[in-house]
């Protein structure tokens, strides 16, 4: 009888040890353990776009350039704007803009404001995203050769101008131009920078050159009239002639020129602009109010403006007679900003009026004074006013171009810049007893400089 | 591969080989087990031969009858919620009668450790908190599960965060354990891991209360945890840290709350029926200003100053008229009190609840139901819930058990309209703006006035707006326990789990285009729909091996198995706006905007453990549980989290004679557990930016951490356990110390990525804590007997090392008072402004003024039984020290409505006064104004309470009356009267010092800007059982 137990005994275990084995096999088998890395549900990844984009994703990256141009320009237009002394931002709710930017008593620029923070990151956000079109389009299969180029070009033209609006925030302070990789380059001065830029566009330019007939990607309607490879290399030079007269290079202003859109007989608003919808993700023009509007949120044109206007110069149409005074901290305007008519105005990216105007200072200064005085007169004539009757001397011409770019360029950012290169900071009106005009921001506190 | 397969098994054949099973004769005894005190038959009682694999259960009469190998033994008696018993047994015993004793103190409960055992108390090695049944809903009516654990958890700071109907409550387990993870324990229910996410309803669109000084939603959501029916739960145990349940791994550090619903009886069906009906009110009144008529046009119709031009005076005539015109109306007609209108309603309260079970010695079943009505203390809140469980236990035959649970809930809660925002239409906001002097009540035609003060008029945003949370839930769970091998020394059992728990959650949010602030906005009229999807499945095999060798000298338990769970949600939320006439629909309307949101969580663990338990003097416990999980940046990599600990029973050892001290065990466990990163940390999403018709994309502000890992938690705890006295008191001793590495935190990056954060590693925080309990039964005779629990904990968290500078967290600023984690600094510290003195000059600066953690916490809960039918119990707790942060009181003085405005009771420092300007005349109102800017001190208030949570007295029909009545129909009535949040002793000053604005946001706890008030409740029950 024990026997018999102990064997059946034996037989159970044996026959159990089988199952448990056949379990564990089982398990390990049937690979239950195994995860699959999924991408993100909600978005777009980075890591799919860069290495397998389809055609229609890489026109997802270069539509999202185009739209991000536009985030947070109403801070770049406070802060150029307001040191430039060609518009007011009040806003009750935000004292920093009376006080800081306008270096109100011991206020100075700080370093991690949302001023400098915001339009900075903005600007920088649009970079990474060429810098990711780039990539992609290099590793994608569903692009020609061609087409290619034509992204190539495309981005490294916007990311040039990208550079060019943070290098007017900081100027001497400088910016980093090598963000490809997280490797950040460093920051390099204003004069290495503006090198960069110009052969980052000089790249750009070669490669639209190759780009075939046609982008891969749609551009919108404010690129109407430059949305393919040969109209949209005409707004890359036009760019690329900005950048030489801010380097003081004017003979090169000159040839490049020729290379782009300008064309004095032609609409001054001829240009490529960011334009703006309700349609939903879309976005308002964020430097748009009523012109009119209570004094606590409101943008108000600098009184010198009306009282440095020509008589019967149109562009008094840029401003608005407000039916009360705006007043805020001490500074006070009767006429309301209003080059943005509507919620839904476009923004100059560049127009053919600033062309035919760094054509002037080129020919100015490069010794072409008539040519010079020609091209200021289409500027005058276009805003119901006489031809230039002034002295025809370098310095008497150079005041008449930086007048007329202060009325065709206003409420476009270029007020602060122009005076700076000039060296006339110091020509500009104080408002209050102890205001300051500054010549540049610090550069952003994270970017650990 | 094929040969490790063929000598795998043989080796476990020589292993189970070595156990030498010898026969011998057997003898049989029986007998009858019944309760010592009422002489009821028990059914089921446990009765084991020791140290064997040899037992049977008492039938429906209470009788046993076993077969014993040898010619002695001893046989073990046990029984759930009594004392067990041991007795020598031997040929000539024949009848053995036996008496088992109620387990009062709980000093026989059994505990959960591992995933598929669970052990002794006295064998435990570490303080784990267990919640039975009586004591959860025992003394009174609770509506959430969460709600009922307050002050009946050592260790535990459980703290509503708002008294809106419909739960919302968060649970911190020793401190503050995260920072940006995850803040809130793992449920695991009848095996399930189910779902608590905390999920906004989207009314932001409507508040925007993320677009001031804080981004989150501040939506005031309900927490999923709230849908299950406390009635239906047995037992839950609360393994409070990483010692504990290192084994539960990657989610666990948090703490991991286990709950084990009722189950079926053996035996004829046994019906109860309870019904409630009640009431509740609001806790705390905070008082209206009166108005005199001078004080009401300082407030609404400031004189302007000495240049005002014309068109200023002007104005200012007309305001000063109609200000005058709106008092001498109330005048005439009465002051209204606000506060009455909004937050006086008594609501009703109704349970009805009822269960029954039944069942056979194989198949037995449980089935409940419960129907629960609450109105809220706002007029058109409330919170409905119906559930219906089946949890079925059959034997399917010898060795194999099934058990099946099944549980559906539908609720609808309205919530309201509460807490922060930045329109002015909270019915806490837009009441601060109003005054008691104007007449915001609707006509006979029903049309509300405007608010002149305001851009909403409270009564007509109750009244016409709706908030209503809708759920549909289903948890189901399946559990299979093979008895593979059972001789007398060994059992192999394999175990497999699994769960699924399905919820569609909606909230559905009306704005119609009459309500005031809608008809100022540009596109009046909104709609809000948010549709929230969820699936939690989980899978669960275990392999568990117990040996317990004929010698006696040792257990071994072995457990090992994989563990498998998946969660998906989807959330689609769409805001119409512009909404056409009365519609609601989404469709009807001028401007619609959708979102959706997708997460998931696929998580793959392994586990394995020993326990090696020595005569019950030793015990030793050794395990490991490997998780990968697809949070995490390398989905393939397993994170390990081992544990071990030991518990030593002096009072078992030989030498051991201390008369009145039954036992005494010494423990020490250790263990690590984890917290997933967040979902998307490891993403960069490149969000949509569309421009002139055309779809873009753009990089967000988020840079993805490809290799982010779990945050990582090393617990050690000790400590002593003790009872003295024959089992008439119990002490419980525990320290613990928690370090938490490999904190997510946010990290600022250089802008010139573009980027402007990312989630990343480091970090390191402890917490460490104290936790006494004393059990006792001081007075236990016939007519008296008293049982009191008293549980005394502390926690104190300090963040070691931050690799990233000081951060704000939780809050709107350091003016108003806000969180910092720091370096070296408590992780609940509150920072703000405050003037200090350094050198000649006094400048304002941020410094510390307060922490939200508490100095240390007490909770008293005592059952008196008088007279043998009388039943009293209450819970109490005292909590000493907490801030928080009171913006309430900060909005009424803004508005100028504050009740104690015009006293001048109020008082500050010389030095803050002296800043601030406050003049010896000022009234309270100015004074606290005036301090706005200067110091935030004044928000920073001691949440310190006393409370009486819970109190109940019942009496029970006595057993004579009930066979005189209903004969044999039924077997018991109890009823009597009880109450919630009875009374509240703090020196907080606003509706109740447990609150949150930010929900269950970790850190951020304790912040409070016009919630909706707390509530004290009163209860009528009847319980009947058949």
């Amino acid at each position: 009888m024990k026997s018999r137990i102990v064997s059946d005994l034996l037989q159970q275990k044996i026959l159990l040890s089988f199952f448990i084995t056949l379990v564990i096999v089982g398990f390990s088998a049937c690979d239950i353990l195994n995860l699959k890395d999924k991408v993100d549900p909600n978005g777009p990844s980075l890591q799919a776009l860069s290495q397998n984009a389809t055609k229609d994703e890489i026109a997802n990256v270069a539509t999202g350039i185009e739209s991000g141009v536009r985030v947070d320009i109403n801070l770049y237009m406070v802060d150029v704007g307001m040191i430039g002394r060609e518009v007011y931002r009040f806003l009750a709710s935000e004292p920093r803009f009376t006080g800081d930017l306008l270096g109100k008593e011991n206020s100075v620029l700080d370093n991690n404001t949302f001023y400098i923070t915001r339009p900075w990151r903005a600007r920088y956000a649009v970079v990474r995203n060429t810098n990711i079109l780039v990539e992609s389009a290099q590793n994608s299969t569903e692009l020609t050769d061609n087409e290619k180029n034509g992204a190539y070009g495309f981005a490294k033209t916007i990311q040039a101008y990208q550079l060019l609006l943070n290098l007017t925030l900081t100027y001497d302070n400088g910016i980093r131009t090598d963000v490809a990789t997280d490797n950040l380059g460093p920051f390099v001065n204003r004069q290495t920078a503006l090198g960069n830029i110009a052969t980052l566009l000089d790249d750009g330019y070669s490669d639209l050159n190759n780009a075939g007939g046609a982008f891969a990607f749609p551009l919108s309607d404010g690129f109407a009239g430059f949305d393919t490879p040969a109209t949209f290399k005409t707004f890359n030079r036009a760019i690329a002639a900005r950048v030489a007269v801010y380097d003081a290079k004017y003979q090169d202003a000159l040839t490049i020129l020729n290379d782009s859109f300008i064309d004095p007989a032609g609409d001054l608003n001829t240009g490529v602009y960011s334009i703006f919808s309700t349609a939903s993700g879309d976005q308002i023009n964020p430097i748009y109010r009523n012109p009119d509007a209570q004094s606590g949120d409101s943008w108000v044109a600098h009184p010198s403006y009306i009282t440095d206007l020509e008589a019967g110069d149109d562009r008094i149409n840029k401003v608005f007679q407000r039916s009360q005074t705006a007043t805020l901290d001490g500074l006070g305007g009767d006429y309301g900003f209003y080059v943005y008519k509507t919620q839904t105005d476009p923004y100059p990216l560049i127009r053919n009026e600033e062309l035919i105007l760094i054509r002037a200072e080129s020919r100015i200064q490069t010794g072409d004074l008539p040519g010079a005085v020609s091209d200021l007169n289409i500027i005058r004539n276009a805003h119901n006013l006489p031809d230039y009757s002034g002295a025809q001397t370098e310095s008497a011409l150079i005041d008449e171009m930086l007048k007329q770019r202060r009325y065709s360029l206003f409420g476009e950012g270029h007020r602060w810049i122009d005076m700076r290169r000039y060296n006339r900071l110091n020509q500009l009106p104080i408002d209050r007893t102890g205001d300051n005009v500054w010549q540049q921001f610090p550069i952003p506190a994270p970017e650990n400089a | 591969m094929k040969l490790k397969l063929f000598y795998f098994p043989i080796i476990v054949c020589l292993i189970l080989l070595t156990t030498t099973d010898i026969l011998h004769a057997q003898f049989k005894v029986n007998g009858t087990v019944t309760d010592s005190k009422s002489g009821e038959p028990l059914v089921g009682v446990s009765i084991v031969v020791k140290n064997t694999t040899i037992g049977v259960t008492t039938d429906t009469k209470g009788n046993y009858d076993i077969t014993v190998p040898g010619s002695q033994a001893t046989l073990t008696f046990s029984y759930v919620g009594y004392i067990s018993k041991e007795f020598q047994v031997s040929t000539q015993t024949g009848t053995l009668n036996v008496q088992l004793k109620e387990d009062v103190l709980g000093l026989q409960e059994v505990v959960v450790t591992g995933l598929a055992t669970s052990i002794k108390r006295q064998n435990a090695a570490n303080s784990v908190a267990t919640v039975s049944a009586k004591e959860l809903g025992g003394t009174t009516v609770n509506e959430t599960i969460d709600g009922a654990l307050y002050g009946k958890i050592s260790g535990a700071q459980i703290s509503a965060n708002s008294g809106a109907p419909g739960g919302g409550f968060t649970v911190n387990l020793r401190g503050v354990t995260t920072i940006n993870g995850a803040s809130q324990p793992l449920y695991v229910v009848d095996g399930v891991i189910v779902d608590n996410s905390s999920n906004s309803a989207g009314l932001n669109a409507v508040t925007a209360a993320a677009a001031g000084g804080s981004s989150s939603n501040q939506d005031n959501p309900t927490n999923r945890i709230a849908d299950l029916n406390p009635e239906d739960i047995q037992s839950i145990d609360v393994l409070k840290g990483a010692s504990a349940a290192a084994i539960y791994g990657a989610r666990a550090s948090n703490g991991v709350v286990i709950i084990k619903t009722k189950r079926g009886r053996i035996g004829a069906p046994k019906i109860s029926f309870s019904q409630s009906i009640g009431f509740n009110s609001i806790s705390k009144r905070l008082g209206v200003r009166q108005f005199t008529l001078e004080t009401a046009l300082a407030n609404y119709a400031p004189p302007p100053g000495a240049g005002a031009t014309p068109d200023e005076i002007a104005a200012y005539q007309a305001r000063k008229s109609f200000v005058e015109s709106l008092y001498n109306n109330a005048e005439q007609n009465g002051f209204i009190n606000y506060e009455n209108e909004m937050y006086g309603q008594k609501g009703l309260l109704s349970n009805s609840g009822l269960s029954v079970s039944w069942g056979t010695a194989k198949t037995q079943f449980f089935v409940s139901g419960l129907l629960k009505n609450e109105d809220g203390i706002i007029k058109h809140t409330g919170y409905e819930k119906q559930s219906l469980r089946a949890n079925i236990d059959h034997q399917v035959s010898k060795s194999i058990h099934l058990s099946v649970t099944s549980n559906y809930i539908h609720s609808t809660s309205d919530r309201g309209l509460t807490n922060n925002d930045n329109t002015g239409v909270t019915f806490g906001v837009s009441l601060a703006a109003t005054p008691n002097f104007v007449d915001l009540r609707p006509n006979q035609n029903g049309i509300y006035p405007d608010h002149p003060f305001n851009t909403a008029n409270p009564l007509q945003t109750r009244d016409l707006m709706t908030n209503q949370e809708t759920i549909d839930r289903f948890i189901a769970s399946g559990k299979v326990d093979i008895n593979l091998l059972q001789t007398n020394s060994h059992i192999v059992k394999v175990i497999a789990e699994g769960g699924v728990d399905n919820y569609t959650q909606q909230n559905k949010s009306v704005f119609p285009r009459r309500l005031q602030f809608e008809r100022i906005s540009a596109q009046p009229g909104t709609s809000i729909f948010n549709d929230v999807t969820n699936m939690n499945t989980n899978l669960r095999g275990v392999v568990l091996h117990t040996y317990n060798p004929p010698s006696g000298q040792f257990t071994l338990v072995s457990q090992a198995g994989l563990s498998i769970n998946n969660a998906d949600q989807n959330t689609i939320v769409s805001v119409a706006n512009n909404l056409i006439g009365v519609q609601t629909n989404l469709d009807q309307s001028a401007s619609i905007n959708t979102q959706q949101n997708r997460t998931f969580q696929n998580d793959r663990g392994i586990f394995l453990q020993e326990e090696f338990n020595v005569k019950d003097t030793y015990i030793l416990t050794a395990g490991v549980r490997g998780d990968k999980s697809s949070r995490n940046g390398n989905v393939d990599k397993f994170y390990f989290y081992p544990k071990a600990s030991l518990a030593v029973n002096l009072s078992n050892m030989k030498f051991w004679n201390v008369k009145d001290i039954n036992q005494l065990k010494l423990r020490i466990a250790f263990g690590q557990s984890g917290n997933f990163a967040n979902f998307g940390a490891k993403y960069t999403t490149l969000g949509p930016s569309n421009i002139g018709g055309n779809g873009g994309i753009l990089i967000g502000t988020t840079r993805g951490t490809e290799g982010i890992r779990p945050e990582q938690q090393t617990e050690i705890e000790t400590g002593f356990d003790a009872s003295f006295f024959d089992d008439r008191a119990t002490l419980e001793f525990t320290l613990y110390q928690k370090r938490i590495t490999d904190m997510l935190l946010n990290r600022e990056l250089e802008p010139s990525t573009g980027y402007q954060f990312e989630t990343f590693n480091g970090g390191e925080m402890t917490n460490r804590g104290i936790e006494v309990g004393l059990n006792l039964n001081p007075i236990s005779s016939a007519n008296f007997n008293w049982v009191s629990n008293i549980n005394f904990w502390k926690n104190t968290s300090k963040v070691n090392k931050l690799p990233v500078p000081a951060f704000r967290a939780g809050g709107f600023g350091a003016t108003l008072a806000i969180f910092q984690i720091e370096q070296g600094q408590s992780a609940s510290q509150i920072v703000g402004i405050d003037p200090v003195v350094q050198g000649p000059d006094t400048t304002i600066v941020t410094r510390k003024l307060g922490d939200h953690e508490p100095d240390f916490q007490m909770s008293f809960y005592n059952t008196f039984n008088i007279f043998k039918n009388w039943e009293v119990s209450f819970i109490a707790q005292w909590k000493k020290g907490g801030d928080n942060i009171n913006l309430s009181q900060l909005l009424f003085d803004l508005n100028g409505t504050t009740g104690d405005y015009d006293d001048t009771d109020f008082n500050t420092t010389e030095l803050r006064a002296a800043v601030a300007g406050i003049q010896p005349g000022d009234v309270n109102g100015v004074k606290r104004t005036k301090l706005l800017g200067v110091s935030a001190a004044q928000y920073v208030q001691d949440a310190s309470y006393f409370k009486l949570r819970e109190v109940g007295v019942y009496y029970n029909l006595p057993r004579t009356t009930l066979n005189k009545w209903f004969g044999d129909n039924v077997s018991a009535i109890r009823f009597g009267v009880s109450g919630n949040n009875l009374i509240t002793i703090s020196p907080y000053q606003s509706y109740d010092p447990e609150v949150s604005n930010f929900g269950t946001q970790p850190v951020a706890g304790g912040v409070e800007v016009l919630p909706y008030p707390a509530q004290r409740k009163f209860f009528f029950n009847v319980k009947i059982d058949f």
